[in-house]
């Protein structure tokens, strides 16, 4: 290989790494989960449900809903901000379709310390549900909700300032699922 | 000779080349293709006497509060129907979903996608930009029937449409179907 060669390998090299540097900053930095590595399981489930809604729809959802009407006036306090929704929904018809290793894939991309796990929820639905929040520094950068019960797996990643109270008023819109979702009380001590 | 040769080159430069504004806005044939080819089926174009003859969807309806109103922009549907064949990927529901995918990554933005394996019931909601509004591309297969839609909005309409995605899909397909400024 001549000098030139090599200089050019070394600089495709450098340019590369720097791509792919910058690209896991910006994984890091937002609250985006990957999720497409689930898709695998539509070929079991008997329903999908894939909803993606970027930044630039919900603020152009926010922007047309009414200022007047109550119901109306909380989501959009509640979408404005927002940075993305993403949610999966997969039913399958028999237990044991999707594995630990499925609900791994996700809860390994929140072990960063950015990431911290309210361990105060329950659902009033069947199966567990764990909820992450993204904090940087004072502000809530984001949520995922990973709800499993033996026939049923949602996955829901919110970009932005989003919290339970918000996230409870979503519930049923944008594609996001009733995920009745309640704060436990504390228990008393005696 | 060599201009000859120059305009030989052209020509064949101009007939390899692919109209990249015309593969863009035709990506609605594409999706059409990519039914045909993957379950084996043949397309019709529904006539206008047939659409008449269609009621009122009640979902447009609904989402429009109470009186119909017309979602699409005027002339700006395109409504594709594959009826009574066979739609059976037999277990392949998922690579269709990828054929389709993949046709229209990068262009439209993937909003909605709900499949149901059992009873190979699939419906997909594409969004792109049209200047100030926006175009929406809905694929809706079921066992013996299939359509495929595409429509302008308004702002305004897209915002209200995207509050319930679930019903997005039937609302517009409603709409096309009763929309008689149909291409």
């Amino acid at each position: 290989m001549n000098g030139r060669s090599e200089v050019s390998l070394k600089l495709a090299s450098l340019a590369l790494l720097l791509f792919f540097g910058a690209a896991a900053t910006a994984r890091a930095q937002t609250a985006r989960v990957a999720m497409d590595q689930l898709d695998k399981l539509g070929a079991k489930a008997s329903q999908t449900v894939d909803v993606n809604i970027d930044e630039r729809m919900i603020q152009l959802a926010a922007k047309f809903l009414s200022s007047k009407d109550p119901d109306e006036v909380k989501v959009k306090e509640v979408v404005t901000g927002l940075k993305g929704i993403y949610v999966k929904v997969f039913e399958f018809e028999s237990e044991g379709e999707y594995t630990v290793a499925d609900l791994a894939s996700i809860r390994s991309q929140l072990t960063t310390p950015a990431w911290s796990r309210i361990v105060n929820v329950k659902s009033k639905k069947e199966g567990g549900i764990e909820v992450y929040l993204m904090t940087n520094a004072t502000q809530i950068g984001g949520l995922v909700v990973l709800a499993s019960d033996p026939k049923e797996l949602v996955v829901v990643n919110i970009l932005g300032p989003v919290d339970l109270e918000k996230l409870s008023q979503l519930e049923g819109q944008f594609g996001i699922p009733e995920l009745e979702i309640e704060v436990r009380k504390p228990k008393q001590k005696n | 000779m060599k201009r000859l040769l120059i305009t030989v080159l052209l020509l064949s430069l101009l007939w390899i080349s692919p109209p990249t504004g015309v593969a863009k806005s035709d990506d609605f044939s594409t999706v059409v293709k990519v039914i045909e080819d993957f379950y084996d089926v043949k397309h019709k174009s529904l006539p206008f006497l047939a659409r008449a003859g269609i009621k009122t969807g009640t979902a447009a309806a609904r989402l429009s509060g109470g009186v119909r109103k017309r979602l699409a922009e005027a002339g700006s549907v395109k409504v594709v129907f594959f009826e009574d064949q066979e739609f059976n990927s037999k277990g392949g529901i998922a690579n269709f979903r990828a054929r389709v995918t993949t046709t229209l990554a990068g262009k439209w933005l993937p909003f909605i996608q709900v499949l149901s394996a059992v009873d190979e019931a699939q419906t997909y909601i594409f969004l792109r930009d049209a200047g100030p509004k926006y175009m929406v591309l809905v694929v809706t297969i079921e066992k013996r029937e299939a359509s495929v839609v595409q429509v302008t909005l308004a702002p305004q309409t897209l915002a209200m449409l995207m509050q319930d995605p679930d019903e997005m899909g039937k609302a517009i397909n409603d709409d096309a179907i009763n929309n008689d400024d149909q291409e």
